[in-house]
């Protein structure tokens, strides 16, 4: 039996992409950050600060809506490197439709996050214990991630289509990734009067920070404003994104690149 | 080789042009047609438009002017359907990050090739293509040769019915060379089209059943090799070596008689010298002048020790039409060729 296009593409993705070493240390991070820096700064940040149990029982929820970003990084620089290596240019020439394409790259976004969620659910269960989601919660749950790894991922895959060089490409992704992830709630709540209000604003502003939020709440098991509000704001850069690398696509000169 | 040709037109181009810009042509009024088992040569210098033509005839690019037919379906209409029936071998190498072996097996798992299917057939390709030596390494760690022999045998991993090969020979030694172009002969007998752009020209002569040279991005000629030789080859050249040098008024007597029969003489000793035992002379017709030769030898007693004739190579041909602008002559018309740099060729979304 021969698959869809799209799966056929998606199994490319991920056979021709992912060595053991790269998948390790894209799950691996997140994982070790987890285990070491929730351990070592639940000692000093209790959890009234955190408003949460403790401080790794904050930190989870924020790895997890980290995941978006990971699994957008891995898409677009998939992305990339097919361009790079004239692989799209072989593909296009092939039995697939472009839109097929960029639609392998977004179900290879969200498998590769999903599998990130549920990896940190795992190494997050002995530290804090299994969280009571709900199905809905957890639906919530994946779909915050899910919208924001297509916030990202499209974001990443439209800059692919107009930078023509590797350095250009990768010194941008490295500065959005540590942006988001530094000007976020991942790691540190923001709090009225504790926080400088400029940088206050710039954090709750970041699309990070929405998907920390809500998780954070649909794990404490409120599925309130917050967990709508955070859908709403990502599923709405989701589309813009999205919308960018399809303009991307449409204008992308094939030529090679460096 | 004509023979093997089959009747069915598998490839029709009318008016065909693509241009980056307004007025900047890399390809235009392209009148091409092919049938079924030919082996069509794309020829013409770096940048003439071989590449752009490629990427038109293979949808990468939608055409901006005329209309093209390939494999009886409309180019502006046609997209996955056609695409399935083609072959493509880009100019610039393409890979995956697996080793040799796994390129070709995942290629022609996106072709949906069944999966032992694939795997007998990655073996054959290894072994012709000779990469079995390199079927753990990854692409990027083998040779450059090696790299464009892998292309080739990837593109071979599923069936098509019509080929595009951009300089696929570039890099490989003349071995490698002769079993490519001998295995894509036995293809095109077996039915398989091929377009061959190449800038080996006597690969070109070997292979293909017709000749297309493209000049700043217009069709000049196409026809078979012989028949570019004949038409733009020039004369040839015809070489009398005496088994004594003449002496200086002899010499010049016996070069002044081939003169008045339409011979031209070339000069055959640098420095020139008073006598001289060979003679050579373009002409375009030079086996007439033989009995003539022979009779002047004969009544002069000067015995003739060797007769050769030099036919026109497809370089000369090849050279005879677009050599004219390597000495700086090659504005051409108005918006014709872009420069290489300028290709912003961007695609239409949802392209069927």
């Amino acid at each position: 039996m021969t698959l869809p296009p799209v799966l056929r593409l998606v199994v490319r993705n991920f056979a021709s992409n992912f060595d053991a070493i790269s998948v390790a240390v894209r799950f691996g991070q997140p994982a070790v950050t987890i285990v070491v820096l929730g351990t070592m700064f639940s000692a000093y940040i209790s959890g009234q600060v955190t408003g949460t149990s403790s401080y790794t029982a904050f930190l989870v929820p924020g790895m997890i809506a980290f995941q978006m970003v990971s699994g957008g990084v891995v898409s677009g620089n998939l992305f990339w490197l097919d361009r790079r290596w004239a692989m799209v240019e072989q593909i296009f020439s092939g039995p697939f439709l472009r839109s097929e394409y960029l639609a392998g790259l977004v179900l290879t976004t969200l498998l590769f996050s999903m599998l990130g969620v549920g990896l940190m659910i795992l190494v997050a269960v002995p530290l804090i214990g299994l969280p009571a989601l709900s199905p809905l919660a957890l639906a919530s749950v994946l779909a915050t991630v899910g919208l924001g790894g297509i916030f990202f991922a499209g974001l990443l895959i439209a800059l692919g289509t107009r930078l023509r060089s590797a350095n250009a490409y990768f010194s941008i992704q490295s500065f959005l990734q540590l942006f988001l992830i530094f000007l976020s709630t991942v790691y540190y709540p923001v709090r009225a009067g504790k926080t400088p209000w400029l940088l206050a604003d710039v954090v709750q502003a970041n699309p990070l920070s929405f998907a920390a939020d809500a998780i954070r709440a649909a794990f404490s098991g409120t599925l309130n404003g917050t967990v709508a509000l955070g859908l709403g704001v990502l599923g709405l850069l989701a589309a813009l994104s999205f919308g960018a690398a399809v303009w991307g696509f449409r204008t992308m000169n094939l030529g090679p690149i460096q | 080789m004509a023979a093997v040709v089959g009747s069915e037109v598998v490839l029709r181009t009318e008016d065909l042009g693509f241009s980056y810009t307004p007025g900047h042509y890399a390809v235009r009024h392209l009148d091409l047609e092919m049938h079924r088992g030919e082996v069509l040569g794309l020829l013409g210098r770096n940048g003439a438009g071989k590449t752009t033509t490629v990427r038109l005839l293979t949808t990468l690019i939608p055409p901006t002017e005329g209309t093209a037919y390939v494999l009886g379906e409309d180019l502006r209409k046609a997209g996955r359907a056609l695409r399935s029936r083609m072959g493509v071998v880009l100019q610039s190498d393409s890979l995956d990050f697996v080793t040799v072996e796994r390129n070709l097996v995942l290629y022609a798992f996106l072709w949906g090739v069944p999966r032992e299917t694939a795997k007998a057939r990655a073996e054959e390709m290894l072994e012709l293509f000779e990469l079995g030596h390199v079927r753990r390494r990854k692409p990027w760690a083998i040779s450059g040769g090696e790299r464009r022999r892998f292309q080739v045998a990837r593109e071979l991993m599923h069936d098509m019915d019509l080929l595009f090969l951009d300089e696929p020979t570039v890099g490989l030694d003349a071995v490698a060379r002769r079993r490519i172009l001998r295995y894509l002969k036995e293809r095109a007998r077996g039915g398989l089209s091929i377009v061959f752009t190449t800038h080996i020209l006597h690969e070109a002569d070997a292979l293909c059943d017709r000749i297309a040279v493209l000049h700043q991005g217009q069709l000049l000629a196409v026809d078979t090799a012989d028949a570019l030789k004949r038409r733009y080859g020039g004369s040839r050249e015809l070489r009398v070596t005496f088994a004594q040098a003449l002496p200086l008024a002899l010499g010049r007597s016996f070069e002044e008689g081939l003169k008045e029969k339409g011979a031209d003489p070339l000069p055959t000793h640098d420095p020139p010298t008073a006598e001289k035992s060979v003679f050579a002379f373009r002409s375009p017709r030079p086996e007439e002048l033989l009995p003539w030769i022979v009779q002047w030898g004969v009544a002069q007693s000067h015995e003739i020790e060797e007769l050769s004739l030099t036919e026109p190579t497809l370089e000369g041909a090849f050279l005879g039409m677009v050599g004219a602008d390597e000495e700086g002559e090659s504005e051409g018309p108005p918006g014709s060729a872009a420069p290489p740099s300028a290709r912003p060729g961007g695609f239409g979304w949802g392209r069927k």
